[in-house]
């Protein structure tokens, strides 16, 4: 067998130069790929090096933070909740392939106002819809989305995962004749687990949701109808662990995210 | 067979599936001989065996075969290789444990074996593989759709230790949904192998 030459140091970055940039952040850059021929599409998600951190706080940061969201998705994937796959883990180089979700943000589906949207969609030819109750392509009212928002939300929380940054942008709706979407129904897509940690805390999961209800109160006009939608759905899964987390949520919503006041 | 070209890591990887295979005993104690042959012989012998047998049995989807493929040509580029050749890192990446002889054992070539995936990862220069394949495994080269018949479902949730996830359960009365995500879950099992556990 012979592998050489090489032409390039590392083919991660080989790999990175050949693919599409879909959306930069502060911590990672998102591209679409394809990890050989004849291969689907795959996202890349991808840490570059940070050159304001000394370099092996930076090496040994990104390593975790990869580490830390591949062991979520895969966490996520055994306890049902519906989340992309992973395709590539380069973890000396921050990099991250994942399942390409074919579909839109629940963000851009709701229509945002004016704010500029955070991903780039695929699928240029099914607009989205600005005020109707039904999505062009993707025939959900507005209430079943909130359902199903709730509901994965609540099988994730149910599997003591708490993603960390729950957002409108960090969820998609999968296009049903999808080919990776063998169920052909609508299917809610959790992404975006860099943030993800887990913890059984009460407090934990009424963070999430509070966090959730800033994002819904800052995006979407007439918010508050959608978030208690998504609420209602998510106290139906939950069952008995719904009280606990209810009172929290109170609580913070008083008090805001932060529980200490140190700092 | 097909052909899968990997540019960022100027590799190509022949994949066949041969089902009805009649010498996989013969195959596995022909590995292991040419391993000790030594000299000019030795080395004919090794590079006549140069690929990596893989039990279809064990396989959910070409996905699951690519996705160890992808992770250890990334080993070999780094030098980060566990086991001695890019063909038995393939093997290894399939295995959730990192136990090397485990991994052989299970998802290698056996004695018992009927259906094989057959690899062989190149620089981009063409040799004529199909032959050599051919000239060493006696059975019939199927398409990959084939392997829809011949994943053992029951083993591929043992070895992957899915068989007490509680989801799973759930949906084992609905084989598409069930078969569908443990794909899913085993093909990001050998994708984030390095950073497991």
């Amino acid at each position: 067998m012979a592998l050489l030459p090489l032409p390039d140091p590392s083919p991660t970055a080989a790999l990175v130069r050949s693919s599409v940039l879909i959306s930069q952040g502060a911590e990672a850059k998102v591209y679409r790929t394809t990890l050989h021929t004849g291969g689907g599409p795959v996202l890349l998600k991808y840490r570059f090096s940070k050159q304001y951190r000394h370099a092996t706080l930076d090496a040994t940061l990104t390593r975790a933070r990869v580490a830390g969201e591949a062991r979520a998705l895969v966490r996520c994937l055994r306890c049902g909740v519906s989340v992309p796959g992973l395709r590539f883990v380069d973890v000396a180089n921050g990099a991250l392939g994942i399942e390409w979700v074919d579909g839109k943000s629940v963000r851009s589906l709701l229509g945002s106002g004016d704010e500029g949207e955070r991903y780039r969609e695929e699928d240029e030819d099914i607009a989205p819809a600005e005020d109707e109750d039904l999505f062009v392509g993707y025939k959900v009212p507005k209430d079943a989305l909130m359902v199903m928002v709730g509901t994965e939300i609540a099988k994730m929380h149910l599997a003591d995962i708490i993603h960390g940054d729950l957002t409108t942008s960090n969820m998609m709706l999968r296009h049903p004749s999808s080919t990776m979407n063998p169920l052909g129904v609508h299917q809610l897509v959790l992404i975006d687990f860099g943030l993800a940690y887990t913890s059984t805390l009460a407090e934990d999961k009424a963070v999430d949701l509070y966090v959730l209800e800033r994002a819904f109160a800052s995006t979407h006009p007439e918010s508050e109808p959608l978030f208690s939608s998504v609420l209602d759905a998510y106290k139906r899964k939950m069952g008995k662990e719904w009280p606990a987390i209810g009172r929290k949520l109170e609580d913070v919503r008083l008090r805001g995210r932060k529980r200490s006041m140190v700092g | 067979m097909e052909s899968f070209a990997y540019p960022h890591f100027s590799s190509i990887a022949h994949v066949a599936l041969f089902d009805r295979v009649t010498n996989a005993g013969e195959i596995r104690a022909r590995i292991v001989r040419a391993s000790s042959l030594e000299g000019d012989e030795g080395d004919a012998e090794r590079e006549a065996v140069s690929f990596a047998f893989i039990d279809a049995r064990l396989v959910t989807s070409v996905l699951h075969i690519q996705t160890a493929i992808t992770q250890a040509l990334l080993a070999a580029a780094q030098n980060t290789l566990r086991t001695k050749t890019v063909h038995s890192e393939v093997i290894w990446a399939l295995n959730p444990s990192n136990n090397i002889t485990e991994a052989l054992r299970r998802y290698g070539v056996t004695d018992d074996s009927t259906a094989l995936f057959v690899i062989r990862i190149e620089s981009l220069a063409s040799i004529d593989v199909r032959s050599r394949m051919s000239a060493v495994v006696e059975g019939t080269l199927v398409p990959m759709s084939a392997l829809a018949g011949l994943t053992d479902w029951v083993a591929v949730k043992k070895y992957n230790k899915l068989g007490g996830d509680p989801y799973i359960k759930e949906i084992q009365n609905d084989p598409a949904h069930e078969h569908h995500l443990i794909d899913n879950i085993v093909v990001s099992f050998v994708a984030m192998k390095s950073v497991s556990g």
